[in-house]
């Protein structure tokens, strides 16, 4: 019977990033090779289909962050704060992509790197909470405490997500609002966007995974 | 709990605070010396016309309202933490939003202090016609103040047992501001330059919107900050 279970799980274990890594590669071929070139920016519009994603990926983080803070907070379970970390750390990646990708696309775009616009200064307070969360979390030792401060700094976090998305229609600001596409880019786009999204939840699992064995490590040597 | 109990709950511990910080003197000199300082600062950088004061006054009196401020909202916990105070608060008959009401109402004391100081210190030394309609001005003061303490009651609470408490504080403060900064500085402008209209109200929605919604945030939330 383990010989069958240690079967499955390798199994398992290889099938799911050999997936996730398929997806990827579908997704890349179809930004540089299946969408068409944009008339007016050229190769440099393919940022596009990176920048959505990834900026996709930071607020579901986010969302997500808030729900398993919320969970905590009614379970007291520290299951739920290891999903809490990896999602904050995997969160605060895919912020600080969004910004590197938005900046390059917005060099060629708008002729800057950067400007205080209302879409791009909430994805940047949402990146800083990302970082403060990770950095408060990193300075209290005790388990269930940090679990708890993680959990309503989580919910308090959640309170940006609006405002990123709906920056652009509540302060005027130069950010495009869902823009005219070809059917093939949104093809492309939904694309990225899966990959994307399975990238991340892939790598949220894994830390978990890791968070979880690293507590019971700690937990057999206090018993030893 | 009974509303008058409750009024009378968070009173006591308004008193307290108050009588503490009139006795030592260990929070309001040095918010206000700073906040000074910083205006001071600001004011020897603005070489220009008023027209062009005009545009920046809002978000740079703002900023060191919300910069001196975050002194007095580090200290309104740590201080209990610190004389070992803190066991008997959580003590206090009282329920947790009660307490988080009482500090915050503390807090915004002290801010409000801070700003009867720096907005006359703002308009002697940069010429900004700052207080020609004191009325809006005031609401925009009032809103602005409740986001601050509100939200930064609870930031307060949660990093006062921390070793950098002060910079944590900060960090996780001033990200969260940006929004308030951004509706506050924008009402003031406008008042500055007289179009006291529907953009105004806008924004002066937006903070009591941010205002009500910090303020119920912290009162449900603080009962987990105070477990030990």
């Amino acid at each position: 019977m383990f010989a069958a279970n240690d079967h499955h799980l390798s199994a398992t274990r290889f099938a799911i990033p050999t997936g996730v890594l398929a997806l990827v590669a579908v997704a890349s071929w179809s930004i540089f090779f299946v969408a068409p070139t944009e008339a007016t920016m050229g190769d440099v519009q393919r940022i596009i289909y990176l920048h959505v994603a990834v900026a996709w990926c930071g607020l579901a983080a986010m969302i997500a962050l808030g729900l398993c803070g919320g969970a905590y907070l009614v379970s007291r379970r520290l299951s739920w704060d290891f999903w809490s970390q990896a999602l904050c750390e995997v969160g605060c990646l895919g912020t600080f992509l969004t910004l590197v990708t938005g900046s390059a696309w917005a060099h060629e775009a708008w002729g800057t790197w950067w400007t205080w616009e209302p879409r791009l200064t909430s994805s940047l307070v949402m990146w800083i909470m990302y970082c403060g969360m990770l950095l408060i979390r990193s300075s209290i030792e005790e388990p269930q405490r940090r679990a708890r401060v993680g959990a309503v700094l989580a919910i308090i976090g959640v309170g940006d997500v609006p405002l990123v998305l709906m920056a652009t229609r509540w302060f005027r600001g130069v950010h495009p609002v869902s823009p005219e596409m070809d059917p093939t880019m949104r093809v492309v786009l939904l694309t990225s966007l899966v990959s994307f999204t399975a990238v991340f939840a892939y790598l949220a699992t894994m830390r978990r995974r890791q968070l979880e064995i690293a507590d019971q490590v700690v937990e057999l040597e206090a018993i030893a | 709990m009974r509303m008058g109990d409750t009024a009378k709950a968070m009173w006591w511990l308004v008193y307290k605070d108050s009588l503490r910080e009139l006795r030592t003197f260990g929070v309001w000199p040095g918010m206000l010396l700073l906040g000074l300082a910083t205006v001071f600062l600001l004011a020897t950088q603005l070489n220009m016309s008023v027209e062009q004061k005009t545009s920046l006054a809002g978000g740079l009196l703002w900023i060191s309202i919300f910069f001196a401020g975050t002194v007095a909202l580090e200290r309104s916990f740590a201080s209990e933490r610190d004389s070992g105070c803190w066991q008997t608060l959580c003590l206090y008959p009282a329920p947790p939003s009660v307490i988080f009401l009482a500090k915050m109402a503390t807090n915004t004391i002290s801010t409000l202090l801070l700003e009867c100081v720096l907005i006359p210190a703002f308009v002697v030394l940069t010429d900004v016609p700052l207080l020609s309609r004191p009325l809006p001005l005031l609401l925009v003061v009032v809103l602005g103040t409740l986001c601050f303490a509100s939200i930064g009651t609870l930031l307060s609470a949660m990093t006062a047992g921390l070793r950098a408490r002060g910079g944590m504080l900060a960090l996780l403060l001033l990200p969260l501001l940006t929004p308030v900064l951004l509706a506050s500085a924008e009402a003031t402008r406008l008042i500055l330059v007289d179009e006291v209209g529907p953009a105004l109200w806008q924004w002066v929605n937006l903070l009591a919107v941010f205002a009500g919604v910090f303020t119920m945030a912290g009162a449900v939330l603080f009962e987990f900050v105070m477990e030990e």
